[in-house]
This record gives C-alpha cells, sequence and structure tokens, in this order.
C-alpha cells in the first residue's frame, strides 16, 4: 500500500502495556497494573473514587489525569477500542475507598456495555457503583435513536470537576451532580488536517488531501459535518465555536455575559504554536459574543495518535464550577493556574 | 436421526472457526474499512486465537465450564464492544447448559436464543440496525419455525445456516444505527456489516459441524 509503519514502538500488540509501563516509571505517584491496562494513584484515600478510561491513542487521556483531584484510576483498552469488563473492574478496586465509585463515560457504544458490565458485576462485589456519561461533541446530533452525541476532549474538564469534589469529601451522589451539571453545560467540537495509524492496524483509517480539513470529525477519525479547503486560524475559530455556540441556543443556554473554561485541544501532530495562534482568535471571537473567558487552557488533552488537528471546548461556569476547577491538582497531564484569565483586548 | 454435540465437540468448532475467520482477515477488514475504524477482524482473530490455544483444555471441561470460559477469554481478548457482546452470549448460553453433557437439537435452539437475548440486551438493539444480530436473528427464527414445522435435523441446520449467510448479505441494504458505523454519513448503506459477516461464519461453521453429526 506504499505506508510505512514509522512509529517509535516494539510489536504493535504490545503499545498499551508498554506505554503504562513507561508512564508509571516517569510518575513515582502512580502504580500500574500490569497486563490489566489500569492506572491508579498509589495514595488510596477515603472518598468517592472517580474511574475513566477507554480506548487507548488519546494520551494523556486518561492516565494522564489520575492524581490527587482528579481521577483515582484510569482503564485503558487497546487502542481506539474499549478496555473489557475485566480491566474496568481492576480499575474500581484500585480507586475503591469505601465511598463507592463514580465512572466518567465517553459516550461510545463500546464503553458504555463494557463499563456498565463492570459496574453490574462490581455490585455483585457489594461496591456502590454509579456513572455518567459525556457527550459534548456538537458535531453529531443528539438522538435516543442511534448512539448519538460522541465524547471528546471536554471530558477532560468533566474529570477535573468530579474529581475536585470527590477530594473534598462528596458523596457518590454529590460527586455524580457536580459531573452532571459540567456534563449540561459542556460542548466540543474538533477539525482534522490528517488522518492517524492504529500500530495493529499499520495504514491511515481514511485519507485527508494535502489542502484539506474535515470539520467535525471525531477523535477516532468519524466522519464530520464537511471537508473543505485548509482555512485560516481566525476562520477555523469561527466555524467551531458558531456550531458550538448554535447548540448552547438551541438547548436554551444563555451564553452572554456568562463565563466559560476555554479548552484549546491539539490532536497530537499539531504544534502548540498553532494551538496558541488559535487561542488568541477564540478569545477574540468570545469578546465580540459577550463571553467572558474564565479559564484557559492549550494543549494536548485528548488526542488521536498522530492526527493533526484541534478542538474546543467550552464549560459554561457557575460559582460553584469555578470553585471545583479551581482546586488543587496533582496529576501528569492537567494543571491550572489559579484566578481569571485577561480579558481579550484586541 | 439427531446430533450430539459434547464439549469435545465444541472445542473442535472453535478450532474450524478459527481458522475460517483467520483466513478471510484481508476481506473483513476490507468491509471495516468501509463502515467502522478497520479493527474488527483484528481482535476477533486474536480472540479465537487465544481460544484455538486453549482448545486442548477447552475440551475436556464441561459444556458449563467451557462455555464460561469462552465467554470470559473473547471478552478480555477480543475486547471493545465485539468482546464483550460475545462474552456475554457464551456467559448466558452457559446457563442454559448446566448439568448438560450434550447440545442436541432442543438445546442448540436454547443456546443460539441465549445468545441472541444477551447480545440485544447488552447491546440495546434489535435486528435491523446493521449488526452482528443481524445474521443471529434470523437464524433464531428460522430455527423456531423449523422446529414448529417439524423437519429434519439435516434439513433443520441448513435452513438455519442458510438463514444466518442471507441475514449479514441483507445488512448491505440496512442503515447502521449503533457503533461506529452509525456515524458514517451513508450510514454504511450499501456495505455489508463485518461484524454480521463474522457472526455468520460462527454459525455456518457451527451448523456445518452439526450437520456432519447428524447421525443417519
Amino acid at each position: 500500500m506504499g505506508y510505512k509503519l514509522k512509529k517509535i514502538i516494539n510489536k504493535a500488540e504490545n503499545v498499551v502495556e508498554e506505554m503504562l509501563h513507561g508512564m508509571a516509571l516517569a510518575n513515582p505517584a502512580l502504580i500500574h497494573s500490569e497486563g490489566l491496562g489500569v492506572i491508579s494513584r498509589k495514595e488510596k484515600a477515603s472518598k468517592v473514587g472517580v474511574v475513566s478510561g477507554g480506548g487507548s491513542g488519546h494520551e494523556p487521556a486518561h492516565a494522564g489525569y489520575v492524581g490527587k483531584g482528579m481521577l483515582d484510576a484510569a482503564v485503558a483498552g487497546n487502542v481506539f477500542s474499549s478496555p473489557d469488563p475485566e480491566r474496568i473492574l481492576e480499575g474500581i478496586h484500585q480507586a475503591n475507598g469505601g465511598k463507592g465509585i463514580l465512572l466518567v463515560l465517553k459516550n461510545y457504544s463500546g464503553d458504555f456495555m463494557n463499563f456498565t458490565m463492570a459496574a453490574d458485576l462490581s455490585g455483585m462485589d457489594g461496591i456502590d457503583v454509579e456513572h455518567v456519561i459525556v457527550k459534548d461533541d456538537v458535531a453529531v446530533e443528539d438522538s435516543t435513536y442511534s448512539t448519538g452525541r460522541r465524547g471528546i476532549a471536554g471530558t477532560v474538564l468533566v474529570h477535573k470537576i468530579a474529581g475536585a469534589r470527590a477530594e473534598e469529601g462528596g458523596s457518590l451522589l454529590e460527586v455524580k451532580a457536580a459531573a452532571e451539571k459540567a456534563i449540561q453545560n459542556l460542548r466540543s467540537m474538533g477539525m482534522s488536517m490528517s488522518a492517524c495509524t492504529i500500530p495493529m492496524i499499520g495504514k491511515p483509517g481514511f485519507v485527508l488531501g494535502e489542502d484539506e480539513m474535515e470539520i467535525g470529525m471525531g477523535i477516532h477519525g468519524e466522519p464530520g459535518i464537511n471537508r473543505t479547503k485548509i482555512k485560516s486560524a481566525k476562520e477555523i475559530a469561527k466555524i467551531l465555536l458558531d456550531k458550538i455556540l448554535d447548540d448552547y441556543e438551541a438547548s436554551g443556554i444563555e451564553m452572554k455575559n456568562s463565563e466559560v473554561a476555554l479548552l484549546v485541544n491539539g490532536l497530537g501532530a499539531t504544534p502548540l504554536m498553532e494551538l496558541y495562534i488559535l487561542n488568541g482568535e477564540v478569545h477574540a471571537y468570545l469578546a465580540e459574543k459577550g463571553i467572558r473567558i474564565y479559564k484557559s487552557l492549550v494543549g494536548n488533552y485528548m488526542t488521536a495518535l498522530e492526527m493533526a488537528g484541534c478542538s474546543l471546548s467550552l464549560l459554561k461556569l457557575d460559582e460553584e464550577l469555578k470553585k471545583l476547577l479551581d482546586a488543587p491538582s496533582e496529576v501528569p497531564g492537567f494543571s491550572v493556574s489559579y484566578g481569571a484569565v485577561k480579558t481579550c483586548v484586541k | 436421526m439427531g446430533f450430539q454435540l459434547t464439549s469435545k465437540d465444541y472445542a473442535e468448532y472453535i478450532r474450524l472457526a478459527y481458522q475460517k475467520i483467520h483466513e478471510n482477515g484481508d476481506y473483513i477488514t476490507s468491509l471495516d474499512a468501509a463502515t467502522g475504524d478497520g479493527d474488527h477482524w483484528a481482535n476477533l482473530d486474536s480472540g479465537f486465537r487465544r481460544l484455538n490455544e486453549m482448545a486442548g483444555d477447552l475440551e475436556t471441561m464441561s459444556l458449563f465450564d467451557e462455555f464460561r470460559q469462552i465467554g470470559r477469554t473473547m471478552m478480555s481478548v477480543i475486547g471493545g464492544s465485539s468482546g464483550v457482546l460475545y462474552g456475554s452470549a457464551y456467559l448466558e448460553a452457559a446457563k442454559i447448559l448446566e448439568d448438560k453433557e450434550t447440545i442436541a437439537n432442543r438445546e442448540l435452539y436454547q443456546v443460539l436464543s441465549a445468545m441472541l437475548e444477551a447480545i440485544m440486551s447488552r447491546g440495546n438493539a434489535k435486528p435491523g440496525c446493521k449488526t452482528m444480530i443481524d445474521s443471529l436473528y434470523p437464524a433464531v427464527e428460522c430455527y423456531k419455525a423449523c422446529m414448529a414445522e417439524g423437519v429434519s435435523d439435516t434439513e433443520l441446520l441448513e435452513r438455519v445456516k442458510q438463514a444466518a449467510l442471507d441475514g449479514a448479505e441483507n445488512t448491505r441494504n440496512m442503515e447502521a444505527i449503533k457503533g461506529r458505523a452509525s456515524y458514517q454519513r451513508e450510514k454504511g448503506l450499501g456495505n455489508l456489516d463485518p461484524g454480521a459477516v463474522t457472526m455468520s461464519y460462527q454459525l455456518e461453521i457451527l451448523l456445518n459441524y452439526a450437520l456432519g453429526k447428524v447421525e443417519r
């Protein structure tokens, strides 16, 4: 086919375990349950355990968000494929501090089936398990008929909110309520400029022309809304934000004069330089719309292997969400600065 | 007259199913590239490869333990959606086989029905959603009809096999409602569902194997 697998790996079938092994070596506060795809906090606490996970290939999601103030365990499946119930059960056991477990999952059929099956099984062990489902990708129509809206980068903000609420001693239902509130107020949308290659498959999942981009593409290369010629950072910001803001309006959420957390996420191969340029345009456009950015995050939070592209996520904040977002956390993949960001003047 | 499948027979079926799946890698992956993310065959193949390696152990177990072992192995080795669906199917079917030494006509119907129920319930999906169900469901329906008609085991097995194969073929004209293919613009219309095709392979091999065991 003319494709060469140009990756720093040993054997394609071992990438997930070898990655987690290396990750635990770099982060002494984390432990790796070998062979079970689980990264968890070494220091166990008597609190609600927050567990997330999903297919691999989205690093630092999800293991990079394990630590004080965010996740207690993350469960990794094969690349772009849900972890199985046995692995998820291991994550639940590692995170179990006796106060119940909240599972934070992204809305994909495979994740839903495997996580709910694990929840059923752990119920038999007497562990209280609740789950929330993140579906922030406005590129997909939400529907109860189909699988519906996907979960993408905004999920990281849900990890932060739920983890902070659990860390301050919230009950299982309180932690779940905080996560649900974040999910209700969260919207994301992405775009892609190049494909990615699952190591086990060895060739790209789709082809985008040299001068093309696809608006609304998912983090596994799922088709988006439309393909166009490459546009400027300013135009990309407008396209993604218009769709996000339309969706808030359609859900009856007033955005004018509101405060938001903004996450500018890279999909893996896009340099930070470009993400910062995009961030500037997003600040300018939101200022035009009368939306104040309380917290501005830029980086690779939820990637799609070596895909080039980005996503934007907005989380509309109230006082509770602001406090939870500001709470300290010690994890490899996420840090927040205290206080609100500067207002954009351009 | 009839057929009787022991746990040894079922292990033999697993070996044959692995061969069939393994041989069709490029074809299944090409179907998946059109509608999914291309990993269905690789995952299913690694699950069956493991089962094939375990077949020597499987054949010494009771049918109940054998089905539970197959279920757990599929769940963990195949992973993803297919793993949990096949896993749920085998764990549910195992319940039918508690205290049973063989699978005869009636038990095979119960096993396939239990698998269908488990897959529909875990996947929250119905027939017509362009999934593996679209091969298994018509097979179970055909089985039921054949039992009501009282046809011979040979005819029954032939007809059920055909229903499974036709069912997979009919996914070409369906729109995907569940899973990755549902995000495609054309919802996979015009393409076969790889999950339905691999399900039909397994049913084809199983029913052929049972056909070979019918005492005439």
